[in-house]
């Protein structure tokens, strides 16, 4: 729990610094010499066109955890709400919900990414979109198999006899029981979103080449591989295998928290 | 039949069926029932009698499949979602397992409020007054308002439960086994403070128990009930005291009573309560009862009086009572005894 | 010592040797952090042989856990820390694995509450009869599935060759519990049978019916019986003698009519006006 709030915390603080300094201008190439070593000037080298790596891996922060913290709350709020909604009133809505479900779900989900950002272009806000979109299914069937097996649980039966709305059963006795594996599982979601814009980026498929995010980087950085320049490649690797593992490490931990079996 | 009182909660014909793989699930098969004001009915059964769906489509937790169930003399089936939560002001209900019942996430003042808020037009000074007194009402004390469900026992756990459903002062409460997950020595203390809160606040209750003992204790009625219908209903003292219907006495003979040196005359049925789908339209005890007619196979006997506010479902105790004398000959029948085990437990 | 034809005979006379003996057993739990908590405060109680003892109590009472130390089935974390458990002489306590395996079925069985989770979901009762029998008793397949549906039929299961061939989800609770003493009873010929709950959660018609059998099976067989239970009325209707406990203690022990009649223990007494519902006086 603790490492991974902290891993966490690291990567927040840098992209939140990278808003407002970076040793040098991301964007900026020729800075230092083209696949300059790391040194003390460039503490991480630079890369094929001299921009500083430093630079870019901060800013990269920004995009890679700005941008899975952002799907994967919209894909937790819509898909818990549909699911929720499904849970609850069952019947038709029910029905239809975990058909569309079952047919998402059937798709893989960096297949499905790399299909519609292909289609509908790069840019950051289409790759969120895809990204939560990809997310919505797992949170509608989580909430709505949680919502479902206790719908007729005694203490849903007593909030109705008080006097409230079905609505208000649902969302606000129902829900929060139920939050436990729905925030588990919003760190692995989280984990899963990082990797696929990694991968988008690395496939040229995400956001623009020249932004300053880990998959591009990557992808620059692979010929360098094979002769010798590591480390264009290798550090943003090293942040993404970071940030997911850190993702991993504090779902775990909130699927123990929020188990009412583990807490006294 | 006429019961004394007014009648505050009835069921008229009430019916739930549930569908199920090859046919229908008769849950509750045409049940009437009065619920009188200040005044506690028993509603006794074993396990698929179909006793706590009764209680349950009384406050539409499950619709009714057909009948008609009147507060005050109008009928509730029919209204909306939001005028019937408005009816939860006059009809609360009390659940079996107070560990599952309350929202594990709420503290006990946070319970009790929100009938208050939901109901009642109070301002937060008010409300925490009326908690407050809420608590000391049921026996706990005002340091328990901060308590999650899971740092109080199970007896205090159904006082909070009991807090709740009369925390809006209702007109009758509906108690589906609330005292069979407790412990003998806490049942008891729950009971009083039922019995009390009823004098207090002029209750009207439907206890659902399968206890029989309980029932006895607390009941100013008594309603049998047996796979989906009621075989028996009168007041608590000549249903215990003089059971008419096979089931009754059968039911009544095996409950256990922790007295020394108690014998009693066992009537028993044969086998085990048959599978309650698709239900034939006989007496539903044909097959089990000793005292079978193939009258009992002709049509499902329906309640008669067989005393100004006494009614069995039994078309054979209806024919005994026609002619004198009236009940002294079936008791003393010898098959009453009839069975495959010595009919008398002595020590 | 064939039992199995004498005719129903009076309870035992009280004043009989003990088959089993508990001295002075003491224990806790031990929590994660290694913390004791102690839940069993020096309990001492004796089984006489061919009487049926009712060990009595609440939530909380420790009865459960001394009936699974008789047969070495305590929860990992409970830790003895005093006391015997004397089975002829043997203390139980002492026995390793090994030396309990032979205890458990051959002399000591047990029944518990859910019949149907202690029974095999993936075989027919009628198999799972005869597999005891015939590890128990060495006895042949056919041999072992005879006897099986005899256990089956002596406790009154209607039709007992189709039953056995029956799975236990066909079984109602109480079938299931007469399936699980026709084990307990029949097939494992203990000299000692605990009955953990054996009818909580069944309907009063049929625990009165389970209880009659086990009276039945226990006077016609000279069984010792341990009924492990909270409900003094199916005790008052069975018992002979009564271990009273709370919180961990044996609060009273005594024949049942002196617990009924002239309980001398202010819990007991307590219990016994909860359970009566103020009865007392009628």
């Amino acid at each position: 729990m603790r490492i991974g709030i902290g891993i966490l915390a690291f990567y927040v603080a840098v992209a939140i610094l990278s808003c407002f300094w970076t040793p040098y201008d991301p964007l900026q190439p020729g800075v230092g010499d083209s696949y300059s070593p790391p040194s003390w000037a460039f503490p991480l080298g630079t890369d094929r066109l001299g921009a500083d790596m430093l630079s870019r891996m901060m800013t990269g922060a920004r995009y890679d955890l700005g941008i899975a913290v952002v799907a994967v709350f919209i894909a937790l709020v819509v898909g818990t709400t549909l699911g929720t909604v499904a849970g609850y009133y069952g019947g038709v809505v029910d029905t239809i919900a975990m058909r569309l479900v079952e047919m998402f779900e059937a798709f893989p989900g960096l297949l499905f990414a790399m299909l519609v950002v292909k289609a509908v272009g790069p840019g950051v806000l289409n790759v969120i979109v895809v990204l939560s979109f990809a997310g919505i299914p797992t949170y509608l069937r989580l909430a709505r198999g949680e919502i479902r097996s206790r719908r007729s649980w005694q203490y849903a039966e007593a909030a109705r006899m008080v006097g409230n709305r079905s609505w208000r059963v649902a969302f606000a006795h129902l829900l929060p029981n139920s939050a436990g594996p729905l925030l588990a599982y919003t760190s692995i979601n989280a984990a899963f979103a990082a990797l696929v814009t990694a991968s988008l980026g690395f496939l040229g498929l995400g956001l623009d080449p020249n932004t300053p995010e880990w998959g591009n980087m990557i992808a620059r950085g692979q010929d360098g591989v094979m002769t010798g320049e590591w480390w264009i490649s290798f550090f943003p690797g090293l942040a993404i295998l970071g940030m997911t593992g850190a993702f991993y490490l504090l779902g775990d931990a909130i699927s123990d928290v929020t188990d009412p079996r583990r807490r006294r | 039949m006429i019961v004394e009182g007014r009648p505050i909660l009835q069921a008229r014909n009430l019916r739930k069926l549930f569908p199920v793989g090859r046919g229908m699930l008769f849950a509750v098969d045409g049940v009437d029932l009065d619920i009188m004001a200040g005044q506690t009915l028993a509603l006794v059964g074993e396990s698929g009698s179909g006793k706590s769906t009764v209680g349950r489509c009384l406050v539409r937790l499950i619709e009714p499949t057909s009948g008609e169930v009147f507060l005050d003399g109008r009928s509730i089936l029919g209204l909306n979602s939001v005028l019937l939560a408005r009816q939860y002001r006059r009809v609360q209900m009390v659940f079996q397992d107070p560990n599952a019942s309350l929202n594990p996430r709420m503290t006990v003042r946070q319970t009790l409020i929100e009938p208050l808020r939901l109901h009642l037009k109070m301002n937060r000074r008010t409300r925490e007054a009326r908690a407050r007194e809420l608590v000391e009402m049921v026996g706990l004390t005002t340091a328990h308002l901060d308590r999650y469900p899971n740092e109080l026992s199970g007896g205090q756990r159904q006082r909070v439960g009991i807090a709740r459903a009369v925390a809006v002062e209702p007109d009758v409460v509906i108690l589906d086994e609330p005292t069979s997950s407790l412990d003998v020595s806490v049942r008891g203390q729950i009971l009083d403070l039922l019995m009390d809160l009823q004098a207090k606040l002029n209750l009207a209750y439907l206890f659902i128990s399968h206890d029989l003992q309980v029932v006895r204790h607390v009941s100013h009625r008594v309603a049998v009930m047996y796979l989906g219908g009621i075989v028996e209903i009168g007041p608590t003292a000549k249903v215990f005291s003089e059971p008419k219907h096979p089931y009754t006495r059968a039911l009544l003979s095996a409950a256990p009573v922790a007295k020394w040196g108690v014998k009693r005359t066992r009537l028993r049925l044969s086998g085990e309560i048959s599978s309650p789908i698709d239900l034939p339209d006989t007496c539903r005890l044909v097959g089990r009862c000793p005292f079978q007619q193939p009258v009992c196979s002709e049509a499902r006997p329906k309640l008669v009086d067989i005393d100004q506010d006494h009614a069995v479902a039994c078309p054979i105790v209806l024919a005994k009572t026609e002619g004198p004398p009236p009940f002294v000959g079936l008791l003393a029948t010898p098959s009453v005894t009839a069975g495959a085990h010595p009919a008398t437990l002595t020590q | 010592m064939n039992v199995a034809t004498a005719p129903i005979v009076a309870a035992a006379p009280l004043n009989a040797a003990p088959l089993l003996e508990i001295e002075n057993y003491s224990g806790s739990f031990r929590a994660r952090n290694g913390d004791l908590t102690p839940v069993l405060y020096n309990v001492s109680l004796q089984l006489k042989t061919g009487v049926i003892t009712a060990v009595v109590g609440e939530t909380g009472s420790g009865k459960t856990l001394v009936a699974s130390s008789i047969l070495g089935i305590q929860p990992a974390t409970f830790v003895r820390t005093s006391g015997r458990i004397l089975l002829g002489g043997v203390d139980l306590v002492s026995l390793d694995e090994k030396g309990l395996r032979k205890i458990r079925g051959g002399q000591i069985s047990m029944v518990f509450q859910d019949a149907r989770a202690a029974l095999n979901p993936m075989f027919t009762v009628g198999r799972q009869l005869a597999d005891v029998h015939q590890r128990l008793h060495g006895s042949g397949k056919a041999e072992a599935m005879e006897a099986a549906v005899d256990a089956i039929r002596r406790v009154h299961i209607p039709e007992p060759a189709r039953r056995a061939r029956q799975y236990p989800h066909e079984f109602s609770g109480g079938m299931a519990q007469r399936a699980m003493i026709a084990m307990a009873a029949l097939i494992c010929e203990p000299q000692l049978l605990i009955l953990d709950e054996p009818t909580t959660g069944l309907d009063v018609t049929i625990q009165s019916e389970i209880m009659d059998l086990i009276l039945e099976l226990s006077r016609s067989r000279g069984l010792t019986t341990c009924l492990i239970t909270h409900d003094l009325g199916v005790v008052a209707a069975t018992c002979e003698e009564v271990v009273v406990m709370n919180a961990g203690r044996v609060v009273e022990t005594g024949s049942a009519e002196t617990i009924f009649t002239a309980a001398k223990d202010g819990y007991t007494r307590k219990l016994l006006a909860a359970s009566q519902l103020g009865e007392m006086a009628a």
